[in-house]
């Protein structure tokens, strides 16, 4: 470019630039050409370390190209520019490469050359490293094996598989691994940031197809050991012992284990952690080795300051009853001040003491108790420079030798007949300094100068005396009982109290209440006491040589709380408070009181008593020993049998009656239930029945009876009065009948005898069963088919309905109110042909009953015979049936009060409606009166047989039987 | 394999062969259930499968039918005094290799087992003294491998191998003790008829 900016002037000085460019480019070609081609390349494989150490002779170059391959798959594994270190000696490079796989994974091929700048020479002959997949090995084979490296560092493993096989897999313990593929038969997988293992080592395993076999190898995975705490001390003043700890866990086990050295001395193997020396070194180093590192810590000291005397040997002592030497000897022989430390365990008590001296060998032990096993251990460290205390001694045990016993506690139990107890609390061990050989009791009469001597078992605490007996108790109250312990060391002071019955109850009784496992009781202090006191306690219930318990209080005291292991709940505890108890005993206060009160545990025992319309209930006392409980009530119920109502609580413990007022005659029961503050008792049940009284009963019936007769004399008196209200009422003057003709009426009875030529014929109907149905056929000549009235062949229940149709046609003569019968006409009085049927055929008694069937009366008119045997058999009247329909049809209508009462017999009847005591005319004339009706049944009764009787007939239909009972009554009442 | 020589057992020790083949065979039975446990410690510990290492160890000459009872014997006590051998090497190993100042569980079985199978051998040896009447001869350990492996997981799979082998013997022990068992028990009615007869003719 600045060629061609220039002038042609200048073109020769263009051109020699361009010889001088040429000629540098020249001289950097010849330049190249020097540098040497690396030769004899050799290469030194570590492979526990994975380093590849490779030398060569190549010249005067600083830098070398090194390329590293894969030799089967020919890939790159390492290419770089490198320096190299030349030995002066042999004057070749050398040049150490490390590894990421194991050097014996697959085969490597190696290739060098020189370089400078940009300059390198030719490539040196490629030189193969041969790895373990070579054919030659054709084995199953996994590399590294037993590699120990630290925890979290990363590892590659790598598996050839044997020849003819296939690879299956790796795992790392469990854990499947990825792989590559480094060569035909090689594979290799990382494992990074390795834990810990385990004792065992980790296994790395590598499996192939088809013949199932596998390979692995073991890594071990752990730290670098890190001791702590080195010290060295003397136990003899002489030789040194060092100790250290471990610290942290290496993970590294057996071969792999770290090795420890002190001073360049080694040390036992695993777990002592202590180097011993006869003679003592100022100072000390430990260096503490394993596979993955090393650590090294250092101590000095002066051995006077590291002296830790050793136990105490062949402990021995003098023993007394309440003190004791205790001797003991040393291994070695110390001759400085030492600081020892017995402790010394006497019941599961244990007590530290300290003694010093120059060499210590025995100590003296005092305030010990006699008859007492005690365990003794002994420990000395230096008392000059103290360093640690040595070892505990064995423990040494020995027992203290007896000793007199303590004085017992005396006090007593008197009763009212003047015989008590002398009672004492048995010695305790502490007490007792040995083994009690007996007690001995003594009552001194200083009357008759006699003295009474008992000897007791070791077991006994108490002794019954008789004070009547003795002269002094008689005169003035003065009898002494003495009570003495004795052991094999001697006989303990007598304890003295002064045999003596109060009879004065004190002025107060207060309760006592347990709290806190005890009862805590309080007292005025009193001036005029200067002695101590005694607070004594026993079972309430008990009277007469009770189980008495009791405590000394001191001089001067105003409370105690008193525990005792005896207390029971639910019982009553009488405390007594004794001033002066040895000499002349005083009660000053009492109290009552339970550790646990309960319900009491029998009910009271209860009566009840009749005062009148009010009962009285009555109850005794509950016994103390069943109170369980300070009572503070009652309750009392009404009981039912299932359920207690409270009448009453009476808060009042003192009540003992119960007055319940108001009661009527009936069966009562009641309950009472005493209470205390755990609740009620099961509670006592009474009953009563409560009977009225008979002058009462009689009055009230008189009363009754005179009311009723008022009420009918008053109820005649009206009907009386307004006679002829109900005449209109309830049997208005029925209208005459409207006929076409002149058709006078014939006032003396009317024959209805029937004639020849009148016959009501029942018949069978010929669709029915013949019991069942009684069909009204037309009159008919009695000889057209031989159906007479005296010989007619039908049941046998059919002529009693003639007959009884005779004997109605007798007794009750009817009018016939339709002189010229149709063609319809089932039935005439006085002729052949005659408009009315009657259709009053009744059975005697209570035989039969006639009812409209209603499919019969659906059917036609045919009036059918109902099973009247059906009433006797519980009566099955049907007032919804509305029979009527077809009895109307036939313009029949026969009441007849026999029906009613029948139907009455049976059971069954009821009236349903309410009905009017009008005629049948207004009846008819207001056609929804009808309903109001009650049913009607067929009865053989003209008065409703009305001329215009079709026009109505359908509230016929509706008269109920009452009605129709009602208006025969006053038909017959007619004049 | 030496020492070996073949006879038949006579009438006179077949209550005493009876007596001991029955404790040999209890032993056994015991060996074989806490062989059982050591094999399923052992898998746990190093998560092998069941059928890794397999292969024979302990070499003796093949099972034959023909063999007699006190041949079954020899061959059977001569296993297991190799898998003995085999199973103090392994356990040497193991502490070396692996250390064994604690002692887990798994080493308390390994214990109980090499424990148990002294007694096992100590019991197939009275039982063929009784059988024969004559002083048994020591089998020979020679070729045995008792060198072990190189690496530690040859070694695992070696131990292994090792405890396989004493389940496998511990198992012939059983059915070839109960073979000879119901042998014994064939036996005897003959021995009885035998004397019974002789006393007769007496």
């Amino acid at each position: 470019m600045r060629c061609s900016s220039i002038s042609p002037a200048s073109k020769p000085n263009c051109r020699l630039w361009l010889i001088c460019v040429l000629s540098i480019w020249a001289l950097n070609a010849d330049a190249k050409i020097v540098l040497t081609v690396p030769h004899e390349v050799s290469l030194s494989p570590n492979t526990h370390t994975q380093q590849l150490s490779m030398s060569w002779l190549g010249g005067d170059a600083a830098t070398f190209d090194v390329i590293i391959l894969r030799t089967e798959f020919n890939e790159t594994v390492f290419y770089d520019t490198v320096s190299a270190t030349v030995n002066p000696m042999s004057g070749r490079h050398q040049w150490n490469w490390t590894s990421v796989e194991p050097l014996e994974c697959t085969s490597l091929s190696i290739k060098i050359r020189s370089r400078d700048g940009q300059t390198t020479s030719e490539w040196s002959n490629t030189e193969i490293l041969q790895g373990k997949d070579v054919p030659s090995e054709i084995n199953f084979q996994m590399y590294p094996q037993d590699r120990i490296v630290p925890v979290g560092t990363n590892t590659t493993f790598c598996c050839i598989v044997e020849e003819g096989t296939e690879f299956a897999g790796m795992n790392y313990s469990s854990t499947v691994m990825k792989v590559k593929r480094l060569s035909r038969r090689t594979y290799a997988s990382t494992v990074v940031n390795q834990k810990a293992s385990g004792r065992t080592g980790t296994n790395v395993v590598c499996s192939s197809k088809y013949k199932q076999s596998l390979t692995g190898a073991v890594v071990f995975v752990g730290y670098p050991p890190q001791p702590t705490d080195f010290v060295c001390e003397t136990y003899d003043l002489v030789s040194a012992v060092c100790r250290w700890k471990e610290g942290r866990n290496t993970y590294l086990h057996g071969k792999r284990v770290t090795r420890y050295s002190v001073n360049k001395r080694d040390c036992p193997k695993e777990g002592s952690n202590k180097c011993s020396f006869s003679q003592w070194d100022g100072n000390w180093t430990l260096v503490a080795v394993n596979p993955l590192g090393h650590s090294s810590l250092t101590d000095s000291a002066e051995i006077s300051h590291r002296v830790c005397p050793v136990a105490p040997v062949d402990l021995g002592a003098v023993v007394h009853a309440w003190d004791a030497t205790v001797m003991w000897k040393w291994t070695y022989k110390y001759s400085l001040p030492l600081v020892c430390q017995v402790e010394l365990t006497n019941s599961g008590y244990n007590t530290k003491l300290i003694f010093t001296g120059v060499g210590l060998q025995s100590v003296v032990l005092s305030n010990l108790l006699p008859y007492e096993d005690y365990d003794l251990q002994v420990r000395c460290g230096a008392q000059k420079n103290f360093w640690k205390w040595g070892n505990w001694s064995d423990v040494f045990t020995f027992r203290t030798k007896s000793s007199a016993p303590d004085a017992p506690d005396v006090w007593m139990w008197m009763n009212r007949d003047n015989t008590g107890l002398v009672v004492w609390k048995p010695l305790t061990r502490l007490q007792s300094h040995g083994l009690i050989k007996r007690y001995k009791v003594t009552l001194c009469d200083p009357k008759e100068e006699q003295t009474c001597i008992k000897s007791l078992p070791p077991g006994t605490c108490s002794v019954p005396v008789n004070l009547t007996q003795l002269a002094s108790f008689r005169s003035d109250n003065k009898v002494v009982a003495t009570v003495t312990a004795e052991n094999d060391a001697g006989v303990s002071q007598p304890a003295i109290i002064r045999l003596h019955l109060t009879d004065v109850e004190p002025p107060t009784l207060s309760r006592a209440v347990y709290t806190d496992n005890s009862f805590p009781l309080v007292w005025q202090h009193q001036a005029n006491v200067t002695c101590s006191y005694v607070v004594e306690w026993h079972d309430a219930t008990c009277s007469h040589d009770c189980h008495v318990e009791w405590i000394k209080v001191a001089a001067g005291s105003t409370n105690i709380t008193v525990e005792s292991d005896n207390f029971q709940p639910g019982v009553r505890y009488n405390f007594s408070l004794y001033s002066c108890p040895y000499d002349s005993p005083q009660k000053k206060q009492c109290w009552q009181g339970y550790m646990q009160e309960l319900t009491p545990s029998r009910p009271v025992p209860l009566s009840v008593t009749q005062e009148g319309s009010s009962v009285v209930l009555t109850w005794g006392e509950i016994p103390l020993v069943d109170r369980r409980g300070f009572l503070l009530g009652y309750n009392v119920y009404s009981n039912n049998g299932f359920k207690l109502t409270l009448l009453a609580n009476l808060s009042d413990p003192g009540a003992r009656k119960f007055k319940v007022q108001g009661l009527s005659a009936s069966s009562y029961k009641f309950t009472v239930k005493a209470y205390t503050s755990a609740g009620e008792d099961t509670g006592s049940t009474v009953s009563i029945m409560l009977e009225r009284n008979i002058y009462q009963l009689i009055l009230e019936m008189l009363l009754s009876l005179g009311g009723i007769s008022i009420f009918l004399i008053i109820v005649t008196i009206i009907c009386y009065k307004k006679r002829k209200w109900v005449k209109k009422a309830f049997y208005p003057d029925i209208p005459e009948p409207k006929l076409p003709g002149d058709w006078s009426r014939t006032q003396g009875p009317l024959n209805v005898k029937p004639s020849h030529h009148s016959l009501v014929h029942i018949v069978e109907r010929p669709d029915q069963d013949s019991k069942e149905a009684l069909v009204v056929i037309p009159e008919q000549d009695e000889d057209d088919d031989g159906y007479g009235i005296g010989d007619e062949p039908v049941d046998t229940d059919e002529p009693h309905s003639l007959r009884y149709y005779n004997h109605v046609v007798d007794e009750r003569p009817i009018r016939p109110r339709f002189p010229d019968s149709s063609a319809s006409s089932s039935s005439s009085m006085d002729s052949a042909h005659t408009d009315v049927t009657y259709t009053g055929i009744q059975t005697s008694g209570t035989s039969l009953v006639f009812q409209l069937d209603p499919q019969g009366s659906s059917e036609g008119h045919h009036p059918q015979v109902d099973q009247g045997v059906h009433c006797g058999a519980g009566g099955d009247y049907q007032p919804q049936m509305h029979p009527m329909a077809s009895n109307i049809d036939t313009s029949l209508a026969s009441p007849d009060p026999f029906l009613e009462s029948q139907a009455s017999n049976c059971g069954g009847y009821k009236p349903q409606n309410s009905w009017h005591l009008d005629s049948p005319t207004e009846a008819c004339e207001r056609s929804s009166l009808a309903p109001s009706l009650g049913s009607p049944t067929s009865v053989a009764s003209t008065q409703f047989l009305l001329p215009d009787g079709e026009e109505c007939g359908e509230e016929k239909r509706q008269l109920s039987s009452a009605s129709t009972w009602f208006t025969n009554l006053l038909s017959s009442t007619k004049p | 394999m030496a020492g070996r020589r073949t006879r038949s057992m006579n009438g006179a020790s077949l209550d005493s062969v009876r007596t001991s083949a029955a404790r040999t065979a209890a032993i056994a039975a015991q060996l074989q259930q806490e062989c059982s446990i050591l094999l399923e410690l052992y898998r746990k510990r190093e998560g092998f499968s069941a059928d890794v290492a397999d292969g024979r160890l302990v070499s003796v000459p093949p099972s034959s039918s023909q063999l007699e009872t006190r041949d079954k014997l020899w061959r059977l006590h001569s296993a297991l005094l190799q898998c003995y051998s085999l199973l103090e090497r392994a356990i040497a190993k193991e502490e070396v290799e692996l250390g064994g100042q604690e002692e887990g569980e798994y080493e308390k079985q390994r214990r109980t087992v090499k424990d148990r199978l002294s007694f096992l051998l100590i019991s197939t040896g009275e039982l063929l003294k009784a059988a024969d009447s004559t002083t048994v001869l020591t089998p020979s350990l020679e070729g045995l491998e008792l060198d072990g492996p190189t690496t530690v997981f040859e070694l695992k799979l070696w131990v292994y191998r090792i405890f396989k082998e004493v389940d496998h013997w511990t198992k012939t022990a059983i059915s070839t003790l109960q073979e000879l068992l119901s042998g014994v028990a064939k036996a005897r009615p003959r021995t009885m008829r035998f004397r019974s007869t002789r006393n007769t003719r007496r």
